[in-house]
């Protein structure tokens, strides 16, 4: 380094050069006797690795986790909406679709993701471990990157599977900021490796003959298996292929009057309750309130809509509901509907989500039910007998089961 | 370089976002999360991976001209199986509801992996199939591939 040549530097440029140069100066290496196993040399041997298979399968990968920030931030907004959130009520099917491509894009991605590992395995064992501060804080880095990545297949796939044990935390919460974690790991990534990637995506390359498999084949290999990933599964929301979904978790038409169900009445603790003939639903509103026992609710005047079921676990359903408009419960303690929201309790006495909050958006919409019938008969005591809450474009933790209670605010 | 420096920074706000977000959600145990994340990790590494690269190995023995078939279906069938056990091993089912993991799952994945096997048969032994000029080459070279 020619030092007399830098201009004179000053102040904070100075300090954050002289980090610049601590992180960057090199490390002491270990004894090399140290080097054993996977660390030695040569030791893999595979040529189909290469900085274009690992580039290439980066940037699939990219795209899926993507995909899947972006489909499971938006389900995160719609259950806990912030102040400048809005959701709408149309279309009708946008949560089924989006929370499907979650799910899909998730399983999907588990080849991509063992691929993209295996690719760089080696990398592991590099020889020195730790070239400089930057280098572990990297490798550190690296190292959260895969954590989190593996974490939100795996907690996803346990999650889908109804196997809640072995993980000790809740899944939607650890979940949601592991996403967090891996998405700003993956930026750091990039920004990390952008250069070479970008030289192994643009260069043309001579290959070598490989081994047996190519890296066209492997590419071949991990579309194939993400391929058939889906079309065992995707028919848990998609209709025409519910007969190739051995796979999935649910059955959109296995379950009471043929609708699978999340959370049973015993399971609520609902039971007696629900069929405790002095059932009302109390609907109040700013100035005055009405209890509607379920002959008063029978006759208040009906309507019929054909609205998905549409899990957070990625299935959905579509079932014929009959029962009472909720803006026409709300005028009846005349409240507008069009300015007001409604907060839905259960009989539920506990329980994360034994009450939701409905928007205007959907309170209007006349596709919002507060349904007492299924398929033209009353609703199985699963799906919430006596009435439940079923609208356009929510996930179905939103349709609330066994109503007792309905508050309407006004906004001030 | 100003791309890179973005990317760098914002990812590292974002990971720090995610650990103050982490710490103080009320309806999170960090440690639990601390634990599953080192567990998956030590799980792949030292666990998973060893184990595909020791099949990665073993398949290095079967005939050239049927190794790249057999090593596509190798790659499928571990994914669809990572899907399919934890619905196979049936944990997730509820005395009270039927509705959850409906279906035969054991049997179900065994098809599916009969159905990934006997087309890598088929693949394998149709007289469609050309020797390709990188299997022609592969059977001249003792001993290729490696993990
Ligand atoms: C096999 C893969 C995956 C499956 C099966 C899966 C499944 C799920 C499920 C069932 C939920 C709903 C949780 C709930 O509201 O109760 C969810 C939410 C979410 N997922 Fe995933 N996921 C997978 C991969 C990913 C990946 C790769 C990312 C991000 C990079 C991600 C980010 C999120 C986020 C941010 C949420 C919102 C959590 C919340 O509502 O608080 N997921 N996922």
């Amino acid at each position: 380094m020619v030092r007399h040549t830098d201009p004179p530097v000053t102040g904070p440029t100075r300090v954050l050069r002289r980090l610049t140069q601590w992180c960057l100066a090199p490390l002491p290496a270990p004894p090399a006797a140290l080097r054993r196993g996977p660390m030695r040399p040569e030791v893999f041997r595979s040529r189909l690795r290469s900085p274009r298979l690992t580039s290439q399968l980066g940037v699939a990968l990219g795209v899926a986790f993507g995909v899947c920030f972006i489909t499971g931030l938006l389900s995160h907004l719609i259950q806990h909406p912030p102040g400048w959130f809005w959701w709408p009520a149309r279309p009708v099917g946008l949560y089924r679709f989006t929370q499907g491509v979650h799910v899909a894009t998730g399983l999907a991605s588990i080849p991509l993701l063992g691929a993209k590992l295996w690719s760089v395995y080696p990398h592991l064992f590099s020889w020195p471990p730790a070239r400089s501060i930057a280098h572990a804080a990297e490798r550190a880095g690296t190292g959260v990157l895969v954590a989190s990545a593996l974490f939100l297949l795996v907690s996803g796939v346990l999650n889908i599977s109804r196997w809640y044990a072995p993980m000790p935390f809740f899944f939607t919460a650890g979940h949601y900021w592991v996403a967090w974690l891996a998405v700003g790991g993956l930026l750091v990534h990039i920004g990390v490796h952008l250069p070479a990637v970008r030289a192994a995506l643009t260069r043309p390359t001579r290959e070598p003959r490989q081994d047996g498999l190519s890296r066209r084949g492997l590419l071949g290999g991990v579309a194939a298996a993400s391929g058939l990933i889906t079309l065992t599964t995707v028919g848990q929301t998609i209709r025409p292929l519910t007969g190739l979904a051995v796979l999935a978790p649910r059955h959109p038409d296995t379950g009471p009057q043929g609708l699978p169900v999340n959370r049973t009445a015993d399971g609520a603790g609902v039971r007696a309750t629900a069929l405790d003939p002095a059932y009302r639903l109390r609907v109040t509103g700013p100035d005055r309130s009405v209890s509607l026992d379920l002959a008063a609710l029978n006759g208040l005047p009906q309507y019929t809509a054909d609205l998905p079921i549409a899990c957070v676990e990625g299935w959905s359903a579509t079932g014929t509901w009959t029962g009472v408009r909720l803006r026409d419960l709300i005028a009846l303690v005349d409240a507008d509907p069009g300015h007001s929201t409604a907060l839905v309790e259960s009989l539920q006495t506990g329980g994360r989500y034994r009450a939701c909050t409905v928007a205007p958006e959907h309170v209007v919409d006349p596709l919002t039910l507060v349904a007492l019938r299924l398929g033209g008969e009353p609703l199985h005591i699963d799906h919430g007998y006596p009435a439940r809450l079923i609208a356009p474009n929510r996930p179905g933790v939103l349709q609330t089961k066994w109503i007792s209670r309905i508050t309407v605010r006004e906004p001030r | 370089m100003k791309t890179r420096t973005g990317l760098v920074i914002g990812g590292c706000l974002l990971m720090a976002y995610a650990v103050v977000g982490a710490t103080t959600d009320a309806d999170l145990a960090p440690a639990g999360v601390l634990l599953f994340l080192a567990a998956v990790l030590v799980g792949h590494d030292a666990v998973w991976m060893v184990a595909v690269l020791a099949v990665g190995a073993a398949l290095t023995r079967v005939p050239p001209r049927c190794r790249t078939t057999v090593r596509i279906a190798a790659i499928t069938a571990a994914a669809v199986t990572v899907v399919g056990l934890p619905l196979a091993l049936g944990f997730g089912r509820a005395a009270d509801n039927a509705s959850v993991l409906p279906l035969p799952y054991g049997r179900n994945l065994l098809a599916v992996l009969l159905v990934i096997a006997g087309t890598t048969l088929l693949a394998c032994v149709s007289p469609l199939r050309r020797p390709r000029a990188a299997d022609r080459k592969e059977s001249e070279r003792p001993g290729g591939g490696s993990p």
